[in-house]
């Protein structure tokens, strides 16, 4: 029962986000100058003073392979409640900042709300897309479906049946037939493996059965991850079923 | 007792062995990556390379987290990254402070001319091994703590403190003064910083005779950064023990007792640092009751292309921090100046420095050099994920008692291979760059070393 409520809560949550409006209070100039102060301090050293993703410590994380510091002036985003090809909300980037990226981006939930807001739309000016796209928010219809004996069945045969395993392996270790072909390359042509799913502690786009639902809709953007919105739409329930199933590859449900 | 030794203490045993217990057992709690990771990659959930070139050196974004006393740089987010608390300390909280490196010699190849004449040259094997544990964080906001405790078996298996400071940060406003209280390494924020070496320290090896004012033997040169060295032979600290020609000492000693300062107050392009030291090495007291100061500063470039350059020059002004044979108080100084390029995959830094001694009693000057230079070069290259090379050259022109001062100059290759971002197998090899002589010169009789060695962080 409490997984259930649990599971209803966070649905409920990302309903609330994803049905916010973009930009929600009024960016002032002032903003964008404190915002570009908190960049130079806490963000450049990696991002870059152009937003390029090439500053000096953007090398080491993995020198020859990704992901290296994300790259502002393409707006390319991984981690959004956005279609495929679409830019971030305001929130995705606030959520990214204060989250952290796990295992390359540490949380800057060290910054005061206001700062990370300050940042965010310091972020937005590297590229001019901001200014005139307006992101279009993932739809998902009905109500999550709670981990179950028979969903984990249900996602462990969908995860077969949609080929995931090419990439992340039968077992969901990350050693699937492509990656260990190193076929896989991100945007920046830098080789990326996919992620063992066993360990959701190591996953980027947050490890709830709300996240996981997100991240097969969306997809990550500039990574061979895609977006399954196309198989999953109308079909929101195989979502939850595989991301039951992802869970319970670590002995959570 | 040699230097080393003096630094020892039994009753630590106990700290270290508790720690590393309640570590050890508190580790299969709580792995959050595929990789075991040390303390702040655990309480922050990143990868070790993340701060690090390859552990142990720090990339830029290491060094500004060292700088805003380990918190993300431009935050004050000490003791935030709270996790389920039971109490104010969790079990979470002994992963997220403690962090131990343990280090084996697998082989050492130690080629000696022997300082006896007519001795032949000489290989050595031995096995030592290095566990350090450093506990480390912060408590609150702009609050944190070092210490580290090391143990070398080979030597002794008594327990060494090293470090050991308080942390206040960003007083005054972000980046303005951060200090530092306690047992300090000077040169942590310096170009080429004396801690998180790419090059294990290779002690030197002594024979009797000790004790106050005795010179003892040198029997097998060190391979400590020669910069950094304390360069003079006949020295003397203030309890009256040896100063070894290439201890890390003044500005780049590993620790002295003291109060230090940096910040940023104009941003990332200038740092200052200014501290105050008991100086003469000394582990408690102040027996000279003066005390040594030094002043730093540094120039950086970091902006974008992948590339940071930092250019930086200190002074150290010693007061009665040392001896000379017949126990007259001299006192030491050191300027120096040092630079540092990274870019992409190359990691290029190094210091060239000048000491001086002065005060010396009169009579002494026609038998003792009070001037002496050291200068030491790294560079390394991140060839692969996992494979890193480097060479160094180091090189003393030595000063003090004319009738026995012996300058060094060695170069050094070696590699790295990381298993994982915090486990890593080091080949290296340094050889003499001078012709070995006659004579009991420990500068000249060490040929060649090599060695193998493993490194485990977690
Ligand atoms: C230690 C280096 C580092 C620092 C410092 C850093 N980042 Fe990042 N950041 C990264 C890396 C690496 C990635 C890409 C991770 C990935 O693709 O998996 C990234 C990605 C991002 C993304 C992209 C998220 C997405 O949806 O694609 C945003 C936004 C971001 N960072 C913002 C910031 C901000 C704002 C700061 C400063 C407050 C900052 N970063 C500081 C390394 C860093
Ligand atoms: C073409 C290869 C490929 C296929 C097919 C694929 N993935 Fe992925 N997946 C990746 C890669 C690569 C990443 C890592 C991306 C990164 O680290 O930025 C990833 C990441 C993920 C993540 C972790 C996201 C995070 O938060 O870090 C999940 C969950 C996931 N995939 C689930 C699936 C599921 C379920 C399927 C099938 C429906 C699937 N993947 C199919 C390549 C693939």
């Amino acid at each position: 029962m409490k997984a259930f409520w649990k599971n209803l809560t966070m649905a409920f949550g990302l309903v609330l986000v994803l049905t916010s409006i973009v930009g929600a209070s009024e960016v002032t100039e002032h903003d964008i100058q404190q915002g570009k102060s908190i960049y130079e301090r806490s963000c450049l050293i990696c991002h870059g003073e152009s937003g390029k993703g090439d500053g000096p410590a953007a090398f080491y994380n993995a020198a020859f392979s990704a992901p290296r510091a994300r790259d502002f002036t393409v707006g390319n985003f991984k981690f959004r409640s956005t279609v495929s090809g679409s830019l971030p909300l305001d929130e995705d980037i606030f959520r990214t900042i204060t989250n952290g990226i796990p295992g390359t981006m540490p949380s800057f939930s060290g910054l005061s709300s206001e700062q990370r807001w300050q940042v965010v739309a310091y972020i937005k000016t590297f590229y001019g897309g901001f200014q005139e796209e307006i992101p279009e928010v993932i739809k998902l219809a009905g109500l999550p479906i709670l981990s179950a004996a028979e969903s984990v069945r249900r996602g462990k045969i969908l995860f077969q049946d949609m080929d995931c395993h090419s990439c992340h392996g039968r077992q969901g270790r990350g050693d699937g037939k492509v990656a260990l072909a190193g076929e896989l390359h991100d945007s920046r042509d830098l080789p990326i493996s996919p992620n063992d799913l066993t360990n959701p502690t190591g996953w980027k786009n947050g490890a709830t059965a709300s996240d996981v639902v997100r991240t097969l809709f969306t997809g990550l953007d500039g990574t061979p991850m895609p977006s399954y919105e196309s198989q999953l739409i109308g079909h929101e329930d195989d979502a939850w079923h595989l991301a039951n199933y992802l869970l319970s590859l670590s002995g959570q449900n | 007792m040699t230097n080393v030794e003096r630094f020892f203490h039994p009753s630590l045993k106990t700290v270290l062995a508790l720690g590393f217990v309640l570590f050890v057992t508190s580790f299969p709690l709580r792995v959050p990556e595929a990789e075991a990771l040390p303390a702040f990659a655990r309480k922050y959930q990143v990868n070790c390379n993340v701060c690090h070139t390859r552990p142990p050196r720090l990339n830029p974004f290491g060094e500004q987290f060292l700088e805003n006393g380990y918190q993300m740089p431009g935050t004050e987010d000490g003791g935030i990254v709270a996790k389920l608390k039971y109490g104010d300390v969790t079990l979470d909280d002994v992963s997220n402070y403690f962090a131990v490196l343990f280090g084996v010699d697998g082989v050492t190849n130690v080629n000696l001319k022997r300082e006896v004449p007519g001795s032949e040259d000489l290989t050595e094997l031995g096995t030592p091994a290095i566990v350090r544990l450093f506990t480390t964080g912060t408590v609150t906001e702009n609050v944190g703590f070092f210490v580290d405790m090391t143990s070398i078996f080979s030597r002794s298996s008594d327990v060494e403190i090293g470090r050991a400071f308080i942390t206040l940060n960003n007083l005054g406003g972000m980046d303005w003064a951060h200090l530092r209280v306690g047992r300090l390494d000077p040169s942590a924020y310096f170009s080429m910083a004396r801690g998180r070496p790419h090059w294990v320290p290779v002690g030197p090896k002594f024979a009797p005779p000790f004790g106050s004012f005795a010179t003892p033997t040198v029997t097998q040169w060190s391979l400590f950064q020669s910069a950094y060295a304390s360069k003079f032979y006949g020295l003397f600290d203030r309890s009256g023990a040896f100063i070894m020609p290439f201890d890390s000492t003044l500005y780049n000693s590993p620790e002295e007792v003291g109060i230090d300062v940096h910040g940023r107050p104009f941003g990332d392009w200038f740092l200052y640092q200014v501290g105050v030291l008991n100086g003469g090495n000394e582990r408690a007291g102040d027996s000279n009751n003066s005390k040594d100061w030094y002043v730093m500063t540094r120039f950086d470039y970091t902006q974008s292309a992948y590339l940071s350059v930092n250019l930086s020059g200190f002074g150290y002004f010693g007061n009665h921090n040392a001896k000379v044979l017949g126990g007259a108080d001299v006192s030491r100084s050191r300027y120096g100046v040092g630079a540092r390029v990274r870019y992409k995959w190359l990691d290029v830094y190094g210091a060239y420095t000048i000491d001086r001694v002065t005060d010396l009693p009169t009579g002494m000057e026609a038998i003792f050099d009070s001037t002496a230079t050291g200068v030491t070069v790294e560079a390394h290259a991140l060839v692969a994920d996992r494979v890193l090379i480097g060479t160094r050259f180091d090189h003393m022109d030595a000063g003090g008692l004319l009738a026995t001062r012996k300058s060094a100059t060695f170069v050094g290759l070696q590699a790295k291979y990381y298993l994982r971002s915090n486990m890593w197998f080091t080949i290296r090899d340094d050889f003499n760059v001078r012709d070995s002589e006659g004579g009991r010169s420990a500068a000249r009789n060490l040929r060649n070393r090599f060695n193998v060695s493993i490194d485990l962080v977690f």
